[in-house]
């Protein structure tokens, strides 16, 4: 009798369920005991908050998940466990991760033309669905805002000329290059994504889409999803989630698309935003474009690994994914200067939550 | 007129020409650009206030730009929004509990 439950323990442990934790409707926790790695990580990401002169790091939410378990939470400021936080561009790697469940349920072929479904493309008949994922299209997008307020595309876009319709106002820009050639990083190529997704699923789904994808297969009953005018999701900007939540895409995603022992991502879509677009060359300092997600491959972080993945948002958002350590890092903020370093934090979650980097 | 002054008004012409041809290329982006103001800070406040559930005080300095505003009212029953500034006007008003808020479109100008 003993042997026959020994024997079905390590059956069932042969599969993926066993042998990972997953978060059910709450995350498992397995706090770190604090240490000088963990005091210095805090020293960084938590210094005294200046709100006054917004200025210096200014971390709201810092979550580090270890093997599908809490390893480390922090808030700060308008942080909060159960409150939804503003993840601005790291919309468009959730976006990219919705089209992901669409992509492995045959709705669109990467090679399609963009216009096949979103009609107003059809001057740009050549934009394929995977330059939009390489922000590749080719249009002449400005996406400068700080400092060119005027001919900023990606402002008129949200707040004056292009917000009724962003995908129209996206698709509305004259061409700058072929497409698929060059790599132009724009919260256009992002929106029009967005509305191709309308006609991939049809216009009864899309409303609950990404909840039907992906949030409520993940156990994200929160998330908030702002549209334009026209129903189209913003998924250049406009996605809100708890830190928490947002851990459990990156878990996904550190796990190869698998969830629960369900494949909700083809392996091949993970695969496609795990490779750099080659034709972009890179910025100093900056990670490499894949499939709508970053990539440290370029060693734009040299303290991370090679193989770190990341959604980046506006004033310091960001979700780290690091499959080879099996780490995901959430961190909300609302930095307004240039001094919040990626690498740097990056460096010393390293150091307070793997073996190599010396707990 | 002495070869200098030619010279001198030939060139204010060529100017006023060059500077006549910029506001006509850029005239749709100058007449949006006083939207951005009281559009941004109407939008933002709003998701602030409405999404991300903030303080009235968090959210006023969160939005907080170089060039203020002339007015930011908010209807707290109706969850909307009312910015002013640079001589326009926008509203943003909240419009469900997935799809937060959103400018009101024809609240501008």
């Amino acid at each position: 009798m003993l042997r026959l439950f020994i024997l079905s323990i390590s059956v069932l442990c042969s599969l993926p369920l066993c042998a990972h934790t997953w978060p059910s409707e709450q995350w498992s926790q397995a706090l770190a005991p604090a240490s000088p790695a963990v005091a210095a990580l805090e020293r960084y990401a938590f210094v005294e908050r200046d709100d006054t002169a917004r200025q210096g790091v200014r971390t709201d939410a810092l979550l580090v998940i270890r093997d599908g378990e809490i390893v480390y939470e922090r808030y700060a400021g308008p942080g909060a466990v159960d409150r939804v936080h503003a993840t601005w561009s790291i919309s468009k790697s959730l976006l990219a991760t919705v089209l992901g469940v669409a992509y492995g349920e045959g709705r669109f072929a990467l090679q399609d033309a963009a216009a096949d479904y979103f009609q107003p493309l059809d001057q740009h008949r050549d934009i394929r669905v995977q330059d939009l994922l390489h922000w590749a299209s080719g249009l002449d997008w400005q996406e400068d805002y700080e400092y060119a307020p005027l001919n900023s595309s990606v402002v008129a876009m949200l707040y004056t000329r292009g917000h009724r319709d962003m995908a129209s106002y996206a698709a509305s820009h004259r061409r700058a290059h072929a497409p698929g050639e060059h790599f132009r990083y724009s919260s256009g190529d992002s929106n029009l994504l967005a509305a191709a997704l309308r006609n991939m699923v049809g216009l009864h789904e899309y409303p609950d889409y990404p909840w039907q994808a992906l949030f409520t297969p993940l156990g994200i009953d929160n998330a908030v999803w702002e549209t334009d005018a026209s129903g189209t999701f913003v998924a250049s900007s406009y996605a809100y989630l708890t830190a928490r939540d947002l851990a459990r895409v990156g878990l996904l995603m550190q796990r190869d698309g698998q969830w629960r022992g369900r494949q909700l991502l083809p392996q091949a879509w993970v695969a496609f935003n795990r490779t750099p677009f080659v034709p972009s060359q890179d910025v100093p300092g900056e990670p490499a474009a894949g499939g709508h997600w970053w990539l440290n491959s370029n060693g734009a972080w040299p303290h991370a690994p090679l193989s770190t993945m990341a959604a980046l948002g506006h004033w310091g958002q960001a979700l780290y994914v690091l499959p080879e350590q099996r780490l995901v890092v959430v961190r909300y903020a609302d930095d307004r200067d240039g001094s919040f370093s990626h690498d740097a934090l990056l460096q010393r979650v390293l150091a307070a939550f793997t073996e190599a980097g010396g707990q | 007129m002495t070869a200098a002054q030619r010279a001198w008004a030939a060139l204010s012409l060529v100017a006023s020409l060059a500077a006549a041809t910029w506001l006509w290329n850029e005239r749709t982006q100058l007449l949006a650009f006083p939207d951005i103001l009281s559009a941004y800070s109407a939008k933002e406040y709003c998701s602030c206030r409405y999404v991300m559930q903030n303080s009235v005080g968090y959210c006023q300095s969160y939005i907080k730009q170089y060039l203020p505003l002339s007015s930011l009212s908010e209807d707290p029953g109706q969850r909307r929004v009312l910015a002013s500034g640079l001589g326009r006007s926008n509203t943003a008003a909240w419009v469900g509990p997935r799809q937060g808020c959103r400018l009101i479109p024809g609240s501008d100008g």
